[in-house]
């Protein structure tokens, strides 16, 4: 076997983990600084959680005499779950450096692992309101990776291929020609999944203060120092991974020159940042029992997706 | 490749002639390795009943079953096949009523005997409509043999019918979730491990000895492993007793099987040799992995019951303190049965999955518009799977004990109670990291199923992939070590205080305060509730000081109530209805026959 290509690949994947660590705190904190102008606040600046992450790093941690190994072993998981992730997604110019046929199915599952070991810590801690998260999260994700499936479904029959560089790749802008219609309901449908897995408004809100509502800030309560900062770390990034599927099919433009696909990349994820922000600013969030409603509005977005794909194609 | 054994049988039309053939061989291996395992575990299990009863009963009717399991998976005569059968039928039974002290545990041995039996009747008809066709009793020559569509599809159903009832196939399963509670751990764990795949092996069987199916074939077994899958996933999430919710389980888990086959079918007869030899080959797999991860979770819930003296989840927690080991080996199994990566059921649904996507690429509409629907069923099975065993793992083994344990004797890890879990679990974690062997022994079995010759580049189109999985499982376990090592890096000299749980400044009055599994699984049963027959009684406190309120909610199954309860209240009545109509004079009877001989003598001189 050859040594320079897998040299190459191992710098390939040194070079994803420095990107998605990079700038997903940063689409965080653009998210917070467009909800602050909104409500006519100036805001913390856009770079504050780093500044946040920085200070949980070098804090210690507390723990409860109730929970087990499971506890302090869920922020590790679901950090390094969604860095295995990260692998599989182009990021502007750089290709994924896994890709496979099927890589998708590692994905979804890789990112299900973390979440049975979110749920778990939550049910760790013996705190009913930490299950009452965890059950809402759990049931939350039944739909929504529904959803996630169907659409991958649909780009799956466009790109005639299972592979997620390739579904995202380079037949996107020949689908918007002929497939208009299915890619912008999968683009609408994926949206909401993207909003629903990464726990924004209108499905659970980042920043609300009632325990009762919560979904996702319930489950990390009684985290603290390096394992909060890992689990904050490890949203930022998913919620980045997710921004970087959904922007190579909203911007289906291959130049081929390397600096103008990096920024047309971060400018995309910039610009869904901002969406997110807008979306975050001008809506409520949904009743906890209205959640569902959303998320099977979404797999029926993706589902005539999928009929239009069959239909003409 | 293959081996036949034969032996000089004085039953008529009986041969006993023993094949191994790529089919029987995983099933064989599935067999030895649980049969084993479960073994061990029931030495140390039956123990405390030493002298109390007939043990030695109990072992006799253990080695016939064992027996019986390897016969008949290596069985190639139909008289010699259904000996087997029969024998592992009635010695089941032996084994599920070892507690026959508890009437709920005779009357569930009972269910299961019938409804073996109701399946047997089936496989008697099955087997002389192609032993009628072939004129021959030898799986070989029936294999020779070339069936009409109309007889194919009416064996298929008949075989649907008869091997369904022992895989649990739905809504032929409801002797299933009686009988597992009620037997021991190993048997619970032997039941649910082999016992039901003795009905998939069958139909595989079938599908090998019949070349051409009608094609409705393949999508019946699609839709059966659909409705099969998403059904047992639910009712085992409306569970409270452990041993019930894993036995619904294997109702998923064998759709999960069904789903599998059912692609390799509708490969096979769409003449797409890939499509058809994957979707074999996964159900094949699965059927490997589920014996693994469902015994090790059985053997596991037999310990805990031991411990805790009940079977109900809301009344335990807190057990990862006080059993380590169990927990942790009990955690190995819930996270393969999720089909999480790292573990062997990731394995076997990332093939079903490739056949899946291959079939939805490739078939004309209406397969791979049922593809969608498999992809799609198989997604939310695994992600209900996932709520029903954080909640299992939540609640039996996480937070604090719901009430006191009695027994302050520490975990029984005795070589007996722990080496059975251990070898179960270290298999869950070899077949998913390091997939190779299982994955090409299957693989053989599904071309040798679909009815293709052997071929390096098929095998490659699977193996590829799957390599590239296990790469990244390395990856994660890499990054993982890595954040471990930065956490005690970051943490080094600082104090780790330990005290009670924060909860919002408000400490907990009592630990019954927690979540219980009910209401942890409460949005997806809410849901769903008209389908699951949900009812809840109480629970909403009255008057203007209410005092102690109670809620009790219970799932009911479907298929049981309205389907067999009412067809067996028919059935009684419609037999009393016989029995009064009875003719009581002897002069009736004389004219009867007179009547009746009359009507022979017109019939005969028309």
């Amino acid at each position: 076997m050859d040594i320079k290509p897998m040299l190459m690949n191992v710098f390939l994947v040194f070079v994803h983990w420095s990107i998605v660590l990079l700038f997903s705190p940063l689409f965080i904190g653009v998210i917070a600084k467009v909800k602050a102008i909104f409500a006519g606040k100036a805001g913390p600046p856009v770079f504050q959680p780093y500044f946040d992450l920085a200070k949980l790093f070098r804090k210690h941690s507390v723990y409860s005499r109730t929970t087990t190994w499971v506890f302090r072993g869920a922020p590790i998981v679901s950090f390094a779950a969604v860095l295995v992730l990260s692998l599989v997604i182009p990021l502007g110019m750089f290709k994924a450096p896994v890709q496979f046929p099927g890589d998708l199915l590692l994905a979804v599952y890789i990112l299900s692992l973390a979440r049975f070991f979110m749920i778990s810590a939550a049910m760790d801690t013996g705190l009913s309101l930490e299950g009452m998260g965890a059950s809402r999260e759990a049931f939350f994700s039944c739909l929504s990776e529904l959803a996630l499936f169907m659409n991958f479904i649909t780009l799956a029959l466009l790109a005639h291929n299972i592979s997620l560089s390739r579904m995202i790749g380079a037949d996107i802008p020949m689908s918007w020609r002929t497939f208009g219609p299915a890619l912008l309901l999968v683009v609408a449908s994926f949206f909401i999944v993207l909003l629903a897995e990464n726990c924004r408004i209108p499905v659970d809100d980042p920043d609300t203060h009632l325990e009762l509502t919560m979904v996702h800030e319930v489950m990390i309560l009684e985290h603290s120092g390096v394992d909060l900062a890992y689990m904050l770390y490890a949203a930022a990034a998913k919620l980045f991974i997710f921004a970087g599927i959904l922007v190579p099919i909203i911007i289906p433009v291959h130049t081929g020159h390397p600096v103008t696909e990096s920024i047309l990349f971060l400018g995309g994820t910039l610009g869904l940042a901002i969406l997110v922000g807008i979306v975050e600013s001008s809506m409520a969030r949904l009743r906890l029992n209205r959640v569902r409603n959303l998320l099977l509005f979404s797999f029926a977005l993706a589902f005539f997706g999928f009929v239009v794909t069959k239909w003409r194609g | 490749m293959e081996k036949t054994f034969h032996l000089p049988w004085q039953v008529p039309f009986g041969d006993f002639s023993l094949k191994l053939d790529p089919l029987s061989r995983v099933f064989l291996a599935t067999v030895i390795i649980l049969i084993v395992s479960a073994g061990i575990y029931g030495i140390g299990y039956l123990r405390r009943y030493a002298g109390k009863k007939p043990l030695g009963f109990h072992l006799f009717f253990y080695l016939v079953l064992s027996a019986a399991f390897a016969l008949i998976m290596t069985a190639h005569n139909i008289i010699l096949f259904l000996a087997a059968w029969e024998a592992m039928s009635i010695s089941t039974y032996f084994l599920i009523v070892f507690h026959d002290e508890k009437p709920s545990v005779r009357e569930a041995g009972f269910l299961y005997l019938i409804a073996t039996h109701c399946g047997t009747f089936c496989l008697l008809l099955m087997f002389f409509l192609m032993a009628s066709t072939a004129g021959s009793m030898d799986f070989s020559a029936i294999a020779r043999t070339s069936f009409s569509p109309a007889l194919a599809g009416a064996i298929f159903f008949l075989a649907l019918l008869g091997f369904g009832v022992k895989s649990g196939f739905l809504p032929f399963h409801i002797w299933l979730p009686q009988a597992h509670p009620a037997a021991p751990a190993h048997i619970s764990a032997l039941l649910s491990g082999i016992a039901i795949k003795t009905g998939i092996y069958g139909i595989c069987r079938v599908v090998w000895m019949i070349g051409v199916f009608p094609e409705w074939c393949g999508y019946a077994l699609l839709s059966i492993g659909v409705v099969s899958g998403i059904m047992g996933v639910l009712y085992a999430l409306g569970q409270h007793e452990i041993k019930r919710l894993l036995s619904y389980h294997s109702i998923e888990n064998i759709g999960i099987i069904a789903l599998g086959l059912g692609v390799g079918l509708l490969g096979r007869s769409h003449r797409m040799p890939f499509l058809s030899s994957v979707g074999f080959a996964g159900a094949i797999v699965h059927v490997f992995n589920h014996a693994l991860f469902k015994g090790l979770l059985f053997l596991g819930a037999g310990s805990v019951i031991q411990k805790t003296h009940t079977g109900e989840m809301d009344r335990m927690g807190g057990l990862a303190k006080t059993m380590p080991v169990v927990s942790t080996l009990f955690l190995v199994g819930a996270l393969a049965i999720c089909g999480l990566p790292l573990f062997n059921g990731f394995i076997s649904e990332f093939i079903i999955y490739l056949g899946l996507f291959q079939g939805l690429l490739r078939l004309p509409l209406i397969g791979a518009v049922s593809c969608a629907v498999g992809i799609l069923s198989l997604v939310l099975m695994g992600a209900l799977a996932l709520v029903c065993f954080t909640k299992v793992y939540g609640t039996v083994f996480l937070g604090e004990p719901r009430r006191p344990i009695e027994s302050t004797d520490r975990e029984d890890t005795s070589f007996w109670a722990v080496v059975p879990l251990l070898v179960l679990a270290g298999l869950c974690v070899w077949v998913g990291l390091a997939p190779g062997t299982m994955v090409s022994l299957a693989f053989l079995g599904g071309e040798y199923l679909a009815h293709v010759e052997h071929s390096a580049i098929m095998i490659e189109k699977v193996m590829v992939p799957l390599s590239m999985v296990i790469g990244s499982s390395f990856i994660f376990l890499a990054v993982v070590s890595g954040l471990v090592f930065l956490r005690r890096v970051l943490l080094r000299g600082r104090s780790m205080p330990v005290s009670q749980t924060w909860s919002c400044g408000f400490s907990q009055v009592t630990p019954r305060f927690q979540y219980t599994s009910s209401s942890f699984a409460r949005p997806v049963v809410d849901l769903v509730k008209s389908l699951l027959f949900l009812r809840r009684h109480g629970g909403r406190p009255s008057g203007f000081f209410p005092g102690k309120a109670h809620v009790h909610s219970a799932v009911h199954d479907a298929s049981e109530e309205i389907l067999f309860r009412p067809l067996f209240v028919w059935l009684t009545n419609f037999s009393k209805r016989i029995d009064d109509s009875r003719i009581r004079h002897t002069q009736m009877y004389l004219m009867y026959i007179f009547l009746f001989l009359i009507f022979l003598l017109v019939w005969k001189l028309k």
